[in-house]
């Protein structure tokens, strides 16, 4: 059979046939030898799953050493929901061997705070011999593992809870914040407070097991590789546990206190919801105690906060028991700004420190024209001839209201010198505390007035800034607002001769077997200068203030040994339109060479004289060692 | 041609040099049996972490693989001139087992009314069909001494279409797709006229365009259509067919991963792996050096087919080569090219590899008949 004719049709037919093979070889080649990389790592993609185990996060230690957050380990048995859907058997199995009604075993892996992919921990301290028989019949338990877990536990409760904060597990968004970064869905992280700015140190590295898996899901064992996790780093901080307890024990019962008294005005008993108090060396800028009133306790976020526990945080009603008041509250200083008005007065030659004034109990602005002309002193009373220390001993607010109106009538620079003053000693803006969420207050001055009367017509009447406003300034009133924090660091700023320090609660980082990993040194962000001359003035008014009869303090301090501890310190009482006054008191000691700064806040307490002060000598009797004694309220004075 | 034997008295005597046993084609016998033999290895591999008895389907196709021999050796024993007489009863009972087949003698499996179920045997009757299409086409075009006019195309044509319609009532398009390939090779080679071949391909071209544009094609055909278009758009069901048959081969590189070794194998990343995947097997664990060897063993046998096309007696030996040749080269372009991702994925088995009875017997009785018409090349 060879007609040329068909000789031709086979021929075409062989050319298809040379044709469709070489387009099957050259794929090939192109799909092996060209494109083969991506592929292998698809096929890697598709087989190797990575399991990762959580490292015990590290522990934090107060400034001697003593645990503040240490980790529990024990044994749990975890439940995946989603792998015991279809496997009812396994739960009564497990209920069996777990001995537990199976009700309650179902009730625990129903845990609503857990997905239905993540473990729930459904047992904890379980026995050895329980946990060896489930990894030894694993196969009859799918979607059932006992696991080494290590959890937080806080061996002191609350305390020191807004400094250490607490544990959670990351959400979306601290996801996002972290891209590239070794966080993974499920991960715990810190939330808040040291736990939170020291995250990377703490949590250690997890450990990793790689497995082999097949396309219906089945683990192929043994694994492929793993690691072990690496515990993290402690923290140790500068908070001294007994401080910090004596400071949340005398903020507690100072509230409880003003709770007891009347306001005097309006006959009604003080709310004293809330207050702070900070207690940092001025040597170094390190923190001794950083308390808020009303706290939590960071054990109830250990596994998932509770629903109902986490509403009660969230209530307003409870005044806000996470908010850390410390940094975050902002509060007119009251008098105790009149430091800075002080310093803004001296520094500018418009007073010397024995330069006199009559304080007639109230201050006229001259030329005054407008609704308010007059201001007067609180409780109205007359001191007469004042010069700056005696002003500050018994808190001439006319002798300020003076000085205020006299710089702004005086025009050029002179005109922001308390401005200037106050956000030298770092009011207006963060300390830079190792701590997140610190509020930066406020130092109003004609531009910030300017701007909050475009924003908020209502509030604020009139957008230029006027001599009434200076004089207002002068006393820590107005739209004036700093943190605890601040004030205290702005107070170790004059105690310690002018050093503006970074203030610290983290001393260093230390690896789990002890040795130090990074050590935080102090830190100075600014100096302010300080004519020896105009510091003893002042040093002279605050000691007096404590010490002398007339002084607003000297009624919390009676009976306190001030021969052997000198204390030099300011009262302030900040009027808060609507609210009752809130009590500020801010001192340092030993007042010749001091070695704390104590400041204490009290919202709609009353008097800082009458009850902040007495809060922060039953602290400061703590430091000089002797027994603290009950809050004893002192006589109502600024 | 000389002949020196006595015609009707064959004699099996050394010196007779036409003797049908002296000239059988021993390379292609050679490279179906090498396809084979590794075909039944790969499907154990592909196979052995499927169900609890891992030698399951190693034993089951090799058992066809040797059933397959034993028809093979029939359909080249019995001269096929005596199948081209009997071609009229041959198509009958190919379009009654196809008629049969969609009565409820027949059984649904996948979607597809295409097989009897004897005992623990499936058997596929459009498998044996294609045999008998190619008989049939060979017989009608020799008894027109490959002089097709018109008339005799479209009796061809209508001689095929009965088959083909009933095939896509099962429905199975794969299958159908083998038979147009069959008959347009087949009719190429019997003589058809330049430009009837022309209408034709111009008639296929229309079909194809009116079967996307009028919707005929079912929703499991649209996906698997997206999935050869965009295969990266979704991983889901034919996409991750393609995706997984895909990485399975690239992952073999040059050399391959090593028998039972390819972790997409191993693991059971492919779905149908030793059916109509099976090529992904010989791709992941044998690498380029192994699936570049079966396509040569394939080409070899595709050779050696067109080989006796050329070489055959008449036209009928001619046109059944070329009917065998056509059902190969469509089913491994087909089969390959999709696991490759340039043809859209079918149910079409790859000859001699691809477990399953049917679609093995099948191939090896066509492979009998290219024996058949190569040994007789000379009688």
């Amino acid at each position: 059979m060879s007609s040329d004719n068909t000789r031709l049709r086979l021929s075409i037919v062989g050319v298809v046939v040379v044709s469709l093979f070489a387009a099957l070889f050259a794929r090939l080649w192109y799909l092996q030898v060209m494109d083969t990389g991506t592929f292998q790592a698809l096929a890697t993609q598709n087989r190797v799953r990575t399991v990762y185990e959580a490292p015990p996060r590290g522990r934090i230690f107060d400034r001697q050493g003593r645990p503040l957050v240490e980790n529990r380990g024990y044994q749990a048995v975890t439940v995946t929901r989603f792998d015991i859907k279809d496997t009812p058997e396994v739960v009564t199995r497990l209920a069996a061997l777990l001995g537990l009604p199976r009700p309650e075993l179902e009730k625990r892996i129903a845990d609503p705070r857990y997905s239905p992919y993540k473990p729930v921990p459904v047992a904890e301290d379980v026995a050895e011999d329980v946990v060896a028989y489930l990894r030894e019949h694993s196969a009859d338990f799918p979607g059932v593992e006992a696991t080494a877990v290590a959890e937080r536990t806080y061996p002191h409760g609350s305390l020191a809870a807004h400094v250490l904060g607490y544990v959670g597990e990351i959400n979306n968004e601290e996801l996002d914040a972290r891209k590239g970064g070794d966080y993974r869905p499920g991960d715990d992280i810190g939330k808040s407070g040291v736990e939170r700015t020291f995250d990377l140190d703490l949590r250690g590295k997890p450990g990793t097991t790689r497995l082999e898996v097949d396309a219906s899901g089945r683990v192929l064992l043994p694994a492929l590789s793993s690691s072990p996790p690496v515990q993290g780093d402690d923290v140790q901080l500068t908070i001294d546990l007994d401080v910090q307890a004596l400071a949340e024990d005398s903020l507690a019962k100072g509230l409880e206190a003003a709770r007891a008294s009347h306001d005097r005005n309006t006959g009604k008993a003080f709310v004293a919801p809330a207050g702070s108090v900070v207690v940092l060396d001025p040597r170094d800028g390190s923190l001794l105690a950083l308390a808020s009133n009303p706290s939590y306790n960071p054990a109830d976020f250990v596994n998932g906060i509770r629903p109902d526990v986490f509403a009660g945080l969230q209530d307003p009603a409870n005044h806000c028991p996470l908010c850390n008041r410390a940094i975050q509250g902002q509060y007119a200083p009251g008098s105790t700004f009149k430091l800075f008005t002080a310093v803004a007065a001296l520094r500018t030659g418009l007073i010397a420190p024995n330069t006199t004034f009559v304080d007639e109990g109230s201050y006229r602005i001259r030329n005054c024209r407008g609704e308010k002309c007059v201001y007067r002193n609180a409780g109205g009373r007359s001191y007469g001839r004042v010069n700056l220390p005696q002003a500050l001993t018994v808190s001439s607010d006319a002798f300020f209201y003076n000085i205020g109106a006299n710089l702004w009538f005086g025009g050029g620079p002179n005109r922001n010198a308390i401005q200037g003053a106050a956000r030298d000693f770092g009011l207006g803006t963060r300390s830079g505390l190792d701590l997140g969420g610190e509020m930066r207050g406020r130092v109003p001055d004609p531009e910030s007035r300017k701007k909050a009367h475009e924003d908020f017509p209502d509030k604020f009447p009139y957008g230029d800034w006027r001599a009434g406003d200076n004089v207002n300034l002068a006393i820590g009133q107005g739209d004036t607002a700093v943190t605890p924090l601040q004030l205290a660091n702005a107070y170790a700023a004059f105690a310690n001769g002018g050093s503006v320090l970074k203030p610290r609660v983290a001393a260093r980082v230390l690896r789990p077997d002890g040795r130090p990993e990074r050590e935080m040194a102090p830190e100075s962000t600014s100096k302010v200068v300080l004519d020896p001359g105009h510091r003893s003035a002042i040093l002279q008014g605050l000691r007096s203030s404590i010490a002398r009869p007339e002084g607003t303090g000297a009624g919390a301090f009676a009976g306190f040994p001030l021969d052997s501890f000198p204390v030099a310190g300011k009262t302030g009482t900040a009027q808060v339109v609507g609210t009752q006054d809130t009590a500020v008191f801010v001192a340092f000691a030993p007042a010749d060479a001091p070695q704390y700064v104590v400041a204490v806040v009290m919202e709609e307490s009353g008097f800082g004289g009458a009850v902040a002060a007495p809060v922060a000598r039953r602290i400061l009797d703590g430091l000089a060692g002797h027994p603290p004694a009950p809050v004893q309220l002192a006589a109502g004075v600024d | 041609m000389a002949t020196t034997s006595a015609a009707g008295g064959a004699s099996f005597s050394r010196r007779d040099g036409t003797a049908p046993w002296r000239h059988v084609d021993v390379t292609l016998l050679a490279g179906v049996a090498a396809i084979a033999a590794l075909g039944v290895l790969m499907v154990y591999s592909a196979s052995r972490n499927l169900g609890t008895d891992e030698g399951y389907f190693l034993r089951r196709q090799a058992v066809f693989c040797l059933i397959g021999l034993g028809v093979m050796a029939l359909a080249a024993t019995v001269d096929y001139r005596v199948a081209r007489d009997f071609a009229p009863v041959i198509y009958v009972a190919s379009v009654a087992g196809l008629v049969l087949v969609l009565s409820p003698l027949g059984s649904n499996r996948r979607g597809a009314q295409a097989w009897f179920q004897l005992g623990g045997f499936q058997l596929q009757p459009s498998e044996p069909a294609k045999i008998g299409l190619i008989i049939c086409i060979a017989a009608y075009a020799s008894h027109h001494r490959g002089d097709l006019n018109g008339r005799r195309m479209i009796g061809a044509l209508a001689l095929a279409a009965v088959p083909m319609l009933l095939i896509e009532l099962q429905p199975d398009l794969g299958t159908m797709l083998v038979f147009a390939a069959i008959l347009l090779a087949t009719l190429l080679v019997a003589g058809a006229r330049p430009r009837h071949m022309a209408l034709l391909g111009l008639a296929g071209a229309v079909a194809v365009v009116a079967v996307f544009q009028l919707g005929l094609l079912k929703d499991y055909q649209k996906d698997r259509l997206g999935a050869f278009l965009n295969p990266t758009e979704n991983t889901q069901k034919s996409s991750y067919n393609l995706n997984q048959s895909k990485i399975a081969i690239a992952n073999g590189s040059l050399t391959g991963r090593g028998l039972f070794k390819g972790t997409q194998t191993k693991l059971s990343y492919v779905p149908e792996q030793h059916t109509d995947f099976i090529f992904t097997v010989v791709g992941e664990e044998l690498g380029l050096a192994g699936s570049g060897l079966l396509l040569a063993l394939f080409a070899l046998v595709v050779w050696r087919t067109w080989r006796a096309a050329a070489l055959a007696k008449d036209l009928c030996g001619t046109v059944i080569c070329i009917g065998v040749l056509a059902m190969l080269v469509f089913q491994i372009f087909e089969n390959v090219g999709m696991t490759m991702g340039i043809m859209p994925i079918t149910g079409i088995p790859l000859p001699f590899m691809s477990y399953g009875g049917s679609a093995t017997i099948a191939a090896f009785a066509a492979v009998g008949l290219v024996l058949n018409v190569h040994m007789r090349r000379f009688s």
